[in-house]
C-alpha cells in the first residue's frame, strides 16, 4: 500500500509587499515552489529528495506535515486527506528539520522530549522507556538532563531528531538531518534509519548529501524549480560519485568540485 | 479525557519549570506587586478616607480594580508572548505537527499561562489584605463564580490576541488598546459613574467592567450568589458569545496562515 501520495500538487507563496512599499523595495508577485508534482511512497520506502535551494524539497516535507496547504492538487498520508484530515495525518507523521531552535530552552533534553511525547499521545507509561531509546539512538544520553539552551547546533539536531522518533510514526520526513553532525553519529544515524524501514517505516529524506542518499535511500526523488525531474531507484552499488554526476548533468547546475580541479 | 488532562500536565510542568528557572523572575514580580501596592496605599492615604466610591474604602476598591485588571492583562500577555517565542523558535510549527489538534493546545497553553496570573492574582489581594491592612468581607462561592465566568472572558481576549499575532503578527495591537484603553473605561481606578454619560455607557460594553464590579462586589461586600446573579449573567453572556468567536478566529487564522506558509513569520 502507498503510504505517502502526492497527486498533481501546486503550492506557490504570494509576496504582497506593505502598505508603504514605495518606502522599500519589496517584491511584488509570487513563488511558484511546487508546480503538479506528483510521486508516492510505500511502506519500508527510503527517498531522497535532492535538489538545489529553493527546489521545493522542504516545502513538500511541510505539505506532508500539514503545516502547509496546498493550492491544488492532493497530498494523502496512510489514506488520510492532509487537507481535510490534518489529525489523522499528524498522527503518522514524525519530522524532523534542519537548523533546529524549535525547543524549551529552560527545559532539559529529557523534558522536551516528554513534553512532545504528551502532545503526541505517547502513553505515560511507555514514555519514559522511548525516551531513553531516543537519546540512546541519537548519542545524546549523557546530555539528557541539560538545559538545551546549553545546547550546540549539532547537540540540537540530534534532539530534533530523537523527537521525531520518539512518536514511533509510520512515516519520518527528515530535512537535512545530518548538516550539523559528526561523521560518527551520522553513521549511526544511518543505521538507525535503516532500522526503521525495515520496520516497516516510510523515510522521506531532503538532504544535498550524495554519500547520505547513496548510503540510506531506495529510491531518488529530484526536484528543481519546483518540479519533479527524476524518479527513480537508487542501485545498490550506485557511488555518492556517480549520484553527483548525475544530479550536475539533470539540473544543468555547475559543479564546483570539478571546476575547481 | 486522560490524554487531554496529561497534556495540560505537560504544559503546566513546562511553564512552571520555565518560570522557576528565570531564578530572577519570580522576585521580580513580588517586588513590583509590593511596590504597586504601596504607591495605591499612600495614594488612598494622601486622598482621605472622606472618598469611598460605591460605598466601600479607596484602598480595597484599587487593590480589586487593579488586581483583576492585571490578571486580564498579565494572562493575555502571557499567552501572547508564548505565541510569540513559539513563532520566533519555530516552536509553534513543531507544535502544530503533534497529534493534538491546535483549538485543544490553545486552551491548553491558555489554561497554563492564565494559571500563572491566577497566582500572581492571589498574592497581589493576599498581601493586600496581610500587609496593607485592606479590609474585606468575601462571599467565597460569588468571588469562585467571578472569577471562573473572567476566566472565560480573559480566554477569549487572549486567543483574540494570539489569533492577531498569527494573523497579521500583531497581536500586541489588542493589548496595547488594552492597556492604554480599557483600564481607563471598566472602572479599574474609579467608579465608571464619574464617566461622562457616553463614555459611561461604553463601559457597559467592556466585560472587564463586570469582572471588576462583580469581584468588587463578592470580596469587598460579600454579595451572595443570588444578589449578584444579573451581573454573573452579563459575564456568562460575555464568556458564552466571546470565546466561541475567538476560537473560529483562531482557527481561520491558522488554516489562512497554513495556506500563506506564515505559520512563522513575527
Amino acid at each position: 500500500m502507498e503510504r505517502i501520495v502526492f497527486e498533481s500538487v501546486r503550492k506557490a507563496f504570494r509576496h504582497r509587499p506593505a502598505l508603504f512599499n514605495w518606502l522599500g523595495r519589496e517584491q511584488r508577485g509570487e513563488t511558484v515552489a511546487l508546480k503538479d508534482v506528483s510521486f508516492s511512497a510505500a511502506s519500508a520506502e527510503i527517498l531522497a529528495l535532492l535538489g538545489p535551494n529553493g527546489s521545493g524539497k522542504t516545502t513538500a516535507l511541510k505539505l506532508i506535515s500539514t503545516t502547509l496547504l496546498p493550492d491544488a492538487g492532493a497530498v494523502r498520508v496512510g489514506g488520510s486527506d492532509a487537507r481535510h484530515e490534518a489529525g489523522k495525518v499528524r498522527r503518522q507523521v514524525g519530522i524532523a528539520v534542519a537548523a533546529e531552535r524549535s525547543f524549551f530552552p529552560r527545559l532539559s533534553a529529557r523534558e522536551n522530549l516528554d513534553f512532545f511525547a504528551a502532545l503526541d499521545e505517547v502513553s505515560r507509561s511507555e514514555r519514559a522507556q522511548r525516551i531513553q531509546e531516543v537519546l540512546r539512538d541519537t548519542g545524546l544520553e549523557e546530555q539528557a538532563d541539560i538545559l538545551v539552551m546549553k545546547f550546540s547546533s549539532g547537540m540540537y539536531q540530534r534532539l530534533g531528531i530523537a523527537r521525531a522518533l520518539v512518536k514511533r510514526p509510520s512515516v519520518l520526513l527528515l530535512d537535512e538531518p545530518t548538516r550539523s553532525l559528526d561523521a560518527g553519529t551520522t553513521a549511526r544515524f544511518w543505521t538507525t534509519i535503516r532500522a526503521l524501514a525495515r520496520q516497516q517505516t516510510t523515510v522521506l529524506l531532503a538532504t544535498h548529501n550524495f554519500a547520505e542518499a547513496t548510503a540510506v535511500a531506495d529510491r531518488l526523488l529530484l526536484l528543481h524549480r519546483g518540479e519533479l525531474l527524476v524518479d527513480r531507484s537508487i542501485g545498490d552499488s550506485e557511488s555518492a560519485e556517480a549520484l553527483r554526476a548525475f544530479y550536475f548533468r539533470m539540473t544543468g547546475e555547475i559543479d564546483e568540485a570539478i571546476c575547481n580541479l | 479525557m486522560s490524554s487531554t488532562l496529561d497534556k495540560l500536565y505537560a504544559i503546566l510542568r513546562r511553564d512552571l519549570l520555565t518560570a522557576v528557572r528565570h531564578r530572577s523572575g519570580f522576585i521580580v514580580t513580588l517586588v513590583g506587586v509590593f511596590t504597586e501596592l504601596a504607591a495605591f496605599y499612600f495614594l488612598s492615604r494622601a486622598i482621605g478616607p472622606g472618598f469611598r466610591p460605591d460605598g466601600v474604602e479607596y484602598f480595597p476598591f484599587l487593590l480589586v480594580g487593579t488586581g483583576v485588571y492585571t490578571f486580564f492583562l498579565m494572562s493575555a500577555q502571557a499567552f501572547l508572548r508564548a505565541v510569540q517565542e513559539a513563532q520566533q523558535t519555530g516552536t509553534l510549527e513543531v507544535l502544530l505537527t503533534t497529534s493534538t489538534a491546535p483549538a485543544e493546545l490553545v486552551i491548553l497553553s491558555s489554561i497554563s499561562a492564565f494559571s500563572g496570573s491566577l497566582v500572581n492574582l492571589l498574592i497581589y489581594l493576599f498581601a493586600g489584605v496581610a500587609v496593607f491592612r485592606a479590609s474585606i468581607h468575601a462571599n467565597l462561592f460569588s468571588c469562585a463564580a467571578v472569577l471562573i465566568l473572567s476566566l472565560a472572558i480573559a480566554l477569549a481576549l487572549g486567543i483574540a490576541a494570539a489569533t492577531l499575532q498569527v494573523a497579521f503578527q500583531k497581536g500586541s495591537a489588542l493589548l496595547w488598546l488594552l492597556g492604554s484603553g480599557l483600564w481607563f473605561l471598566s472602572g479599574t481606578m474609579f467608579p465608571i459613574h464619574s464617566l461622562p454619560r457616553p463614555l459611561e455607557l461604553l463601559s457597559r460594553a467592556v466585560p472587564l467592567t463586570y469582572a471588576i464590579d462583580g469581584m468588587r462586589r463578592a470580596l469587598l461586600e460579600g454579595q451572595s450568589l443570588t444578589a449578584m446573579a444579573p451581573t454573573l449573567a452579563v459575564l456568562a453572556g460575555f464568556g458564552v458569545v466571546l470565546l466561541p468567536l475567538a476560537l473560529a478566529g483562531l482557527s481561520l487564522s491558522l488554516r489562512r496562515a497554513r495556506r500563506d506558509g506564515t505559520l512563522s513569520f513575527y
